[in-house]
């Protein structure tokens, strides 16, 4: 009996995944929760109990004493131009609240649009991969290469084709996310527990019944892993893209404001894009709860 | 049906078929705007590629030298992250208090866009070098400790009784058994932050440097058409960068770590 199941194996995957607890015994067919895509811890949120949050955030409170008591001014030797109090910060929220509001909600647009449309293509890659495997893995090596590329360069680019609208955000929001997808869609497609695949091969089921009954359903788990990373990915490809060519957003706002010293405000886009990031990324875990409620990594 | 391993020598053909193939749509498509379709910009928004090369060619040794600056501030400041993201895994692995004090902190960081703090650290900083160390080390550390982490967590549970049946030291248990078992998510968190860092060094000089890739790539862009063919290399340096910094740390996995399912002929049952 192999220790090691097709889910174990596609855990450590070629995009270098962390290899799996080979202490895992398992009988092949029991799926485990897939490995979070690199990177990416196995983070289900610390449990919301007492002890469990109270030191972290004790720790917080602490650390923002300190900064609001000018410690680390003394430290580091820098000016409150510098580096705005806390209560410099949450005033500069106050009063810009609708501004920035609004331009959350853009980011946040183009972040989810182009989530979708880049996971879209990536899932496409992935089916094609999964189905002509001697010409599809380049597509997958080509769509890993592009990951690689720094989205800085993509930036002006995508600007020269799509102009300074929206589009062009979408468009390196598109770039950025498609290869977590198709190469997490493909692990979970080619992972599929070789006993379900013989029963298929031996009701003579066509390559579309595998996919359909079989791979699809399969990669949902890793799939929801790519969502995951993709949406932080997606928020730094917007708020990246609106550093340069943009005149609305929360990268617009806050690269104007350190040009212009506004350092508080400044500060403030940080902390919204980071609140509007993890609201994202709490999204599509619920979505995952709802989707995958079949399988084993959901239940209590 | 066999997925075999992307690496392995039957993928060769086919990538390079892949690639051949997009450069000569690539040229077509240029062709095209221009001289079918006469797109204004045309050849700023798809250059002929051999000009591009021929522009490569021309200026090697200023994109190599500039390159040269990025990548070594980002390689700085990705030894720096990925050091101390090891340590704090090691840290976090020893005690329970510094894990639950750091980890939530660790998941929470995940969510939150870094790179945008580019702008702000480079607005504290005021210095280039400085600042592109500090984005690139930040942007790694995260990462690489999280899987780090949990490579040293993967443990094979009989491996950790038979240390004990030994009665192995604890650093001897560290040295001999966790940290090779580690060695495949260390790795896994390194080659994410690997173009991570690159990406984030090129973003502080977009901010308003002196050297580095990102700022003749910006000059070259506010100059206009003319410049184009120069905007175009230094774009594919960036992306060359970025895609080499990944290819070191997998050419590196391969030599630290190579018992792994991924490197063996076959590839396993993928």
């Amino acid at each position: 009996m192999p220790s090691n199941s097709a889910a174990e194996l596609a855990s450590a995957s070629q995009d270098g995944s962390a290899a799996p607890a080979a202490g895992d015994r398992q009988t092949p067919g029991v799926k485990r929760k897939p490995l979070a895509a690199p990177g990416r811890q196995d983070r289900r949120v610390p449990k919301l109990s007492g002890s469990g949050l109270l030191l972290p955030l004790l720790a917080g409170v602490l650390f923002l004493a300190l900064w609001e008591l000018q410690v680390f001014h003394k430290l580091f030797d820098l000016k409150k131009y510098q580096l705005p109090l806390p209560s410099a910060i949450a005033e500069a929220m106050r009063d810009n609240f609708s501004l920035l509001l609004s331009y959350t909600g853009y980011t946040l647009t183009e972040a989810v649009l182009g989530m979708l449309a880049g996971s879209a293509c990536g899932f496409l890659v992935a089916l094609c991969a999964t189905a002509w495997p001697r010409w599809g893995g380049g597509s997958l090596t080509l769509v890993a290469a592009l990951n690689a590329v720094p989205i800085v360069a993509l930036a002006p680019i995508m600007n020269l084709w799509f102009g300074d609208g929206i589009g062009s955000r979408v468009a390196i929001v598109t770039a950025t996310t498609m290869a977590a997808m198709a190469i997490n869609a493909y692990k979970g497609m080619a992972a599929v527990d070789p006993l379900a695949l013989d029963l298929m091969h031996s009701y003579a089921a066509s390559k579309r019944a595998v996919f359909r009954y079989l791979r699809i359903q399969n990669s949902l788990p890793y799939v929801f892993t790519a969502l995951k990373i993709n949406a932080t990915a997606s928020m730094i490809g917007a708020i990246v893209g609106e550093f340069f060519f943009s005149s609305r957003g929360l990268g617009y706002l806050l690269s104007n404001s350190i040009k212009v010293a506004k350092m508080p405000l400044g500060w403030s886009c940080i902390v919204l894009a980071a609140i509007a990031g993890v609201i994202f990324y709490l999204a599509v875990e619920r979505l995952e709860k709802l989707f995958i409620k079949w399988h084993p990594s959901e239940r209590a | 049906m066999k997925a075999e391993n992307v690496f392995a020598r039957s993928r060769l053909l086919p990538l390079f078929v892949w690639i051949f193939g997009l450069l000569l749509v690539w040229e077509g498509a240029s062709w095209l705007l221009l001289h079918v379709l006469e797109t204004p910009l045309a050849q700023s928004k798809l250059p002929y590629v051999h000009e591009v090369v021929a522009t490569l060619w021309k200026y090697g040794g200023t994109l190599i030298k500039e390159g040269a600056a990025t990548f070594g501030n980002a390689g700085v400041g990705f030894l720096i992250g990925a050091v101390s993201g090891v340590a704090l895994a090691v840290l976090m692995s020893l005690s329970r208090i510094i894990e639950r004090l750091a980890f939530p902190y660790a998941i929470a960081s995940q969510m939150i866009p870094i790179l945008g703090l580019a702008p702000i650290i480079y607005g504290i900083v005021r210095d280039e070098q400085i600042s592109r160390i500090i984005i690139a080390g930040y942007i790694t550390f995260f990462p690489v400790s999280l899987n780090m982490l949990r490579g040293l967590r993967s443990v094979e549970p009989s491996a950790l009784e038979l240390m004990h049946s030994y009665a192995a030291k604890p650093w001897a248990v560290y040295w001999k058994l966790r940290f090779p078992a580690a060695l495949p998510g260390l790795f896994s968190g390194l080659k994410i932050a690997a173009p991570l860092a690159v990406t984030g060094a090129i973003l502080v000089e977009l901010m308003g440097a002196q050297h580095g890739i990102g700022v003749i790539m910006l000059r070259n862009l506010y100059y206009g058409p003319s410049h184009t063919y120069m905007f175009w290399s230094t774009v594919i340096v960036g992306a060359l960068l970025g895609i080499a910094s990944y290819g070191l740390m997998s050419l590196a996995e391969r030599l630290a770590a190579p018992w792994q399912p991924e490197f063996r002929p076959k590839g396993g049952s993928r």
